[in-house]
């Protein structure tokens, strides 16, 4: 036996020594990375590929590629290539905490993915450690924001902008007793929660009722019954057209004749296929820009189409902005050094960007929302008040 | 609870090919364990990445999941769907305590442990005169009640979860040496009870529990007791979960979870513990390895889950008896 466990050993840290300098990437190495100052600046971006929002990955990618290539095609950013690399977050903390892993091993200098908010929220101390900035596309829960950390960046709409901009339509409205319906998930309860505390301020319409369903069921019709014991005469859905074009239906076929709008997630032709007929017809929105309700991105979306052979779709636009954004401040702080492109950032006033000049809040969130009003004609969301 | 001294069980091939009992020797040994602890620390001298670390920082918790279900389902035969509540639990008793007391997260231990026997006992005591899959039943929803408890009390964060949990070191190779600490433990621990006269109870009662409960057996205190093992390692796996992640929602305990690890207890071979470590460092680090293929990553995964059960159907590494006679 004695022999035998010496030399299981001895073969083992013969073949560890052997792989240590084989690999070049152990603990005895001094931990030298790649990535350094030579070749391309690499971008990373954690998007949902597989999981319930694979669908988003695309669009998002394909978005940032296209911003990637034309830096490139206009010199690169000081004098070097920009690099895109992906990792999948699948809408799960846990395959994301992996993924922001992996892509800090790749030696990227600013992250421009993020678009699950439960799946962001774990990956900010990784990148904070690593000190990368985070330009954060589409993920917008307040607790993203609520932590202050300084290498976190939204340039999408928050919660309490949606919030906010979903009040000043039903003010506009004229509506008097107002029913939100959430799903219980952080984003949709988030927004409800906040337009809720708006609605309760002096003035202006009042909260009927607080509905809270669970999602991905295929009856809701004691939900419904529940909404319409208060007699609202406006409906604000905070959750994702899968369950909002289900309840948009058994609300009509209820009798309810007044408003309803929904929130940025279930902005989606599906939302009026899923609701049947023209049970969706005049139904509003809240949502940032997008590609179709975007002034003046023809070009954009021609240059999209023609590459990917596709129609870019919701976060494109931000995704798009998110690498121009990293490039802007990697170019004004003249180095990757983390801590000079979070001050690039810092001091970033009037970029242009599709919801309008750029200018970030002590927040580090936009200092406009860009939410805008959209309304449900023939079956397609358009728009309907810009809420400037 | 004595246990036993692990004498070096003879080598009883139950196939008669050299083969057979070449690998059967080779399946006995306990050099086995020791080769795998010393590939877990010498790991990171071959690389070193945050990647690297942060995923076999989740193998190893995964491998204590899987050896606290082995206690349950392995060990004890009973079926249980939703195993991974008392790792949501374990995870929301230390993140709670921590971020909302102030708390570090050491101190939260001992008051995970007692939630997660509690925890135990709640489900245990009404559920186990079930059998079989009415049980199975029960427990899937009890892991569903308290994933949707935690989405819907103030005190967990709803759906958002906990985040800004304090880690337990700063350093991601010092965790990992500490979470390869606790997991060996952990698993020599499970296998040490499992060889003890409580883990021959459990055995009796998987094979068969009349029989069992007319020698005398206390089929009902035996089962609790897996029950409330069971709920322990969960528990404390939970706490090294929330530790890593430093932030928890109930996203993170879905069925899916549940089913995952009992995918790695029956893929690795039902009550054998290198079988079971096997198998759960293969259904967390698969999709890692599958990760390049993207849209197709799960669908590979799938596909190679159902290779391994058709050629091996009773799993990697089985569970080979130690008793004579068997």
């Amino acid at each position: 036996m004695g022999r035998s466990r010496i030399s299981v050993i001895a073969a083992m840290l013969a073949a560890a020594s052997l792989l240590t300098a084989g690999c070049g990437q152990g603990l005895l190495d001094g931990g030298s990375n790649s990535g350094g100052d030579e070749g391309p600046i690499t971008l990373g971006m954690l998007i949902p590929q597989s999981g319930s929002e694979a669908a988003i990955g695309p669009y998002m990618k394909n978005a940032a590629q296209l911003a990637v290539d034309e830096i490139n095609g206009k010199g690169g950013v000081l004098g070097r290539k920009l690099e895109l690399k992906v990792a999948d977050d699948a809408c799960d903390a846990q395959t994301a905490v992996a993924g922001a892993n992996k892509l800090v091993t790749e030696g990227i200098k600013v992250s421009v993915g993020g678009y699950c908010s439960g799946a962001t929220l774990p990956t900010l101390p990784v990148f904070g450690k690593a000190n990368i900035p985070m330009i954060i596309p589409a993920a917008n829960s307040q607790e993203l924001v609520d932590q202050h950390l300084k290498h976190v960046f939204l340039i999408n709409g928050t919660g309490t902008q949606q919030a906010t901009a979903a009040m000043a339509w039903m003010t506009k409205q004229g509506a008097t007793s107002v029913a939100l319906v959430h799903d219980n998930t952080s984003y949709s309860k988030d927004i409800a929660v906040r337009t809720q505390k708006l609605l309760d301020e002096a003035g202006g319409p009042e909260t009927a009722i607080l509905e809270a369903v669970t999602p991905k069921e295929s009856d809701y019709s004691a939900n419904i019954h529940n909404i319409l014991a208060k007699k609202p005469d406006f409906v604000y859905w905070t959750g994702y057209f899968q369950e909002g074009g289900l309840i948009i239906r058994q609300l009509r076929q209820a009798g309810y004749k007044g408003s309803v709008m929904v929130g940025d997630g279930a902005v989606s032709e599906k939302l009026a296929e899923i609701a049947g007929g023209d049970a969706a017809e005049g139904v509003y929105a809240t949502m940032t820009q997008t590609p179709e309700t975007l002034q003046g991105a023809e070009a954009w979306i021609a240059a999209y189409k023609k590459k990917f052979n596709a129609d870019p779709g919701p976060y494109s636009n931000q995704a798009y902005d998110g690498v121009r954004l990293a490039a802007e401040a990697i170019t004004k702080a003249g180095s990757t050094d983390g801590d000079k492109v979070i001050a690039a950032l810092e001091a970033v006033d009037g970029f242009p960007m599709f919801s309008g000049p750029l200018k970030f809040t002590a927040d580090h969130t936009l200092s406009t929302g860009g939410f805008q009003i959209l309304v449900v004609k023939s079956g397609k969301f358009a728009l309907q008040d810009a809420l400037k | 609870m004595t246990a036993p001294a692990p004498a070096p069980a003879p080598a009883r091939p139950r196939r008669g090919t050299a083969l057979g009992r070449a690998t059967s020797r080779l399946f006995d040994s306990r050099w086995a364990g020791l080769a795998g602890l010393a590939i877990a620390v010498l790991a990171p001298f071959v690389i070193a990445t945050p990647y690297a670390l942060s995923v076999m920082t989740s193998a190893a918790i995964f491998v204590m999941l899987a050896s606290g279900l082995n206690i349950v389902v392995g060990f004890c035969g009973l079926l249980d769907l939703g195993y991974v509540a008392f790792f949501a639990v374990g995870a929301y008793t230390s993140g709670v305590l921590s971020t909302r007391l102030g708390l570090p997260l050491v101190a939260t231990v001992p008051a995970v442990i007692a939630v997660t026997v509690v925890a135990g006992i709640v489900i245990g005591a009404p559920t186990l005169r079930l059998r079989s899959d009415y049980l199975a039943i029960v427990t899937l929803g009890f892991g569903e009640i308290i994933r949707i408890t935690a989405n819907n009390l103030d005190v967990t964060g709803g759906p958002s979860g906990i985040y800004g949990i304090p880690g337990l070191t700063g350093s991601p190779v010092v965790f990992y040496y500490l979470v390869v600490v606790v997991v060996s433990v952990a698993v020599i621990g499970a296998s040490r009870l499992g060889r003890s006269r409580l883990g021959r109870a459990w055995r009796f009662v998987r094979e068969d529990e009349d029989a069992a409960e007319a020698m005398g057996v206390h089929t009902y205190r035996v089962k609790l007791a897996a029950y409330i093992a069971g709920a322990v390692w969960g528990g404390l796996a939970g706490v090294l979960f929330a530790a890593q992640l430093s932030a928890i929602s109930p996203g993170s305990f879905t069925f899916l979870q549940s089913a995952l690890v009992l995918m790695a207890v029956v893929l690795g071979g039902m009550g054998s513990t290198p079988g079971v470590v096997i198998g759960a460092i293969v259904i967390s680090l698969l999709p890692e390895v599958l990760r390049d293929l993207a849209d197709y990553r799960f669908f590979a995964f799938g596909v190679l889950l159902i290779l391994v059960m058709l050629v091996r159907p009773q799993g990697l590494w089985p569970h080979r008896s130690r008793e004579a006679g068997s």
